[in-house]
């Protein structure tokens, strides 16, 4: 147990404590059970990751109920197809500044029956996804599932009540759950770097080494940035010991120059899609020197891995498995996969074994990308954008960029070459999808290729792109 | 020189080919034209360009959301560092 004087949660200009953050918590959930909220009841948390939000988290779980988080700067669509697929019972928004309650969906409220025993197997987080038919999913987790990865990487990194640590990624992002419950779970403190500066390198250095901050979990993107252009060097965290990153590979020299800037901090890449929260990892051996990504490494001991013959699929199982997609029969039947009387999820990653037996990333099998650790569906982008009655057709396509990066061009057929403009579009692009999906570049063409069988010619526009 | 104009050079170059449509109250951000990772990149170009420097409080995405407040927002930034 920790101190309860101890701090749990520090933002820029606040510290709150082990008791306080219970107290709210606490208080929380009272109010939500009074509000008719019963165990499995979704209560979506509209909410920046502040204080506010951390207090949230716990009070829906104490009240048995399960938390789904919604980044605030997701267009107002997007936030109630939401909110309307998970059934969500209570709102939690911020309006004027301040946290509020709001009515979802659901019955008047009653007096609250006492709560029953909750099973591991309740879910306790619904993390919604991009989805290549258009409708984000919801990626049901259980309380084991959440355990499995928070009491392994605890154990594996040795997070204690001493540490403090920073996960500057939005509570959507399963990498929110290794600062939120070895907080928890260990006594440390978790670290809130505000999101205005997320994205913004020399801040983030800044704000590490003035929180003494001892533990970093992260997207590479913010990590690459932080070495190359926010003045992270030999030095400048001299707190930093346990470096962790996630979601998208790093490049060999952006690592190289994070181990030089962190001498002595152990460095782990963790790998595994939000359907299986981290099911691989590979520890950073001393001084980085190679030219290509690091390799995801062996399976967590938690967790079961293994290589489709076929396809060079890995296939994900074991303790932080999901429990499904929140109301998706179809997609649930396509996730997946019975091996040997277990089940696994099917990654749609490719996966090979490398020489010395570890794991290495070798690319998608579908139209997934990841754009600044962003999962993005291509399909999910087109349908957005073909909800613009003056389009025709849209196709969207990913290559790689000059900056290492992902750019995202999508080519449009329009009613009428005059009749839209690129300023349109992109502003229509705004209104229905989250921020980091809109796409880098629009090019309009008469007509999207196909094939001979009317299907869309993607590795033309592939080419096309790169041009 | 034209502050107004030399930021709108930076955003038509990187962000709208061609600058068409591109007034000083377009919205940008919100618009959909500029990531975070393009202001970042748009940021660095301010700072070199006039001589100044952002702080954290600068980055509120509102502030930053179309040309006549980036350009206001420069122009206090140098009319500080005269004073």
């Amino acid at each position: 147990m920790a101190t309860p004087s101890a701090i749990a949660v520090e933002e820029e200009d606040r510290c709150t404590s082990f008791e306080e953050l219970l107290r709210s918590a606490r208080a929380l959930a009272a109010t939500l059970r009074a509000r008719g909220v019963r165990p499995g009841d979704r209560v979506a948390l509209v909410l920046p990751k502040t204080t506010e939000a951390v207090a949230a988290v716990f009070g829906c779980l104490l009240a048995g109920a399960v938390y789904v988080p919604i980044h605030p700067r997701w267009p107002a669509d997007r936030v109630a197809t939401v909110v309307a697929d998970c059934g969500a019972r209570l709102i939690f928004e911020v309006a004027e500044g301040d946290v509020r309650l709001a009515g979802g969906q659901g019955t008047a409220p009653s007096a609250a029956p006492p709560l029953p025993e909750r099973s591991e197997e309740d879910a306790a987080v619904i993390l919604f996804t991009s989805g290549s038919t258009g409708r984000p999913k919801g990626v049901v987790l259980s309380h084991r599932a959440v355990a499995a990865f928070v009491r392994w990487s605890a154990a594996e990194f040795g997070i204690g009540a001493a540490d403090r640590i920073v996960c500057p990624s939005p509570l959507g992002f399963d990498l929110s759950t290794f600062d939120l419950f070895n907080m928890a779970l260990c006594g440390a403190t978790c670290v809130l770097a505000p999101e205005s500066i997320a994205w913004m390198p020399r801040f983030l250095v800044r704000y590490a080494a003035a929180k003494r901050v001892t533990a970093w979990y992260s997207v590479p993107s913010i990590l690459s940035r932080m070495v190359r252009d926010g003045g992270m060097g030999p030095g400048s965290c001299p707190d930093l010991r346990v470096v962790l990153f996630a979601g998208e590979p790093i490049s060999g020299s952006d690592l190289a120059l994070l181990t030089a800037a962190v001498p002595g901090a152990l460095c782990a890449n963790l790998y595994g899609p939000t359907e299986t929260n981290v099911v691989t990892f590979y520890r950073i051996p001393g001084e980085f020197d190679k030219a290509e990504p690091p390799p995801i490494g062996r399976a967590c001991p938690f967790a079961k891995v293994l290589l489709d013959d076929a396809t060079g699929e890995l296939l994900a199982g074991g303790e932080s498995l999901m429990s499904g997609y929140w109301n998706r029969p179809d997609d649930n039947a396509r996730a997946f996969a019975s091996r040997n009387g277990r089940v696994y999820y099917r990654t749609g990653d490719r996966v090979r074994l490398d020489g010395s037996g570890n794991l290495v990333f070798a690319g998608r099998l579908d139209r997934q990308v990841k754009r600044h650790g962003y999962r993005i569906e291509l399909g999910e982008i087109e349908m957005a954008i073909s909800r613009n009655p003056a389009i025709l057709e849209v196709a969207v396509v990913a290559a790689p960029g000059q900056d290492k990066g992902v750019v995202i061009t999508a080519f449009i057929a329009a009613a009428s070459s005059a009749s839209l403009s690129l300023l349109e579009v992109k502003a229509h692009c705004a209104a229905v999808l989250p921020p980091y999906m809109v796409p880098d570049r629009v090019v309009f063409l008469d007509a999207v290729p196909r094939g001979t069988r009317g299907k869309i010619d993607y590795s033309a526009l592939e080419k096309l792109a790169r041009e | 020189m034209d502050i107004k104009q030399e930021i709108r050079g930076y955003v038509a170059e990187h962000f709208v080919p061609g600058g068409h449509g591109l007034e000083d109250t377009t919205p940008l951000a919100s618009g959909g034209l500029i990531d975070s990772i393009g202001m970042l990149g748009l940021i660095s170009f301010m700072e070199s360009r006039f001589g100044v420097e952002f702080m954290p409080r600068d980055l509120d995405a509102q502030a930053l959301d179309n040309l006549d407040r980036i350009a206001a927002l420069i122009d206090r930034k140098l009319a500080a560092k005269g004073s």
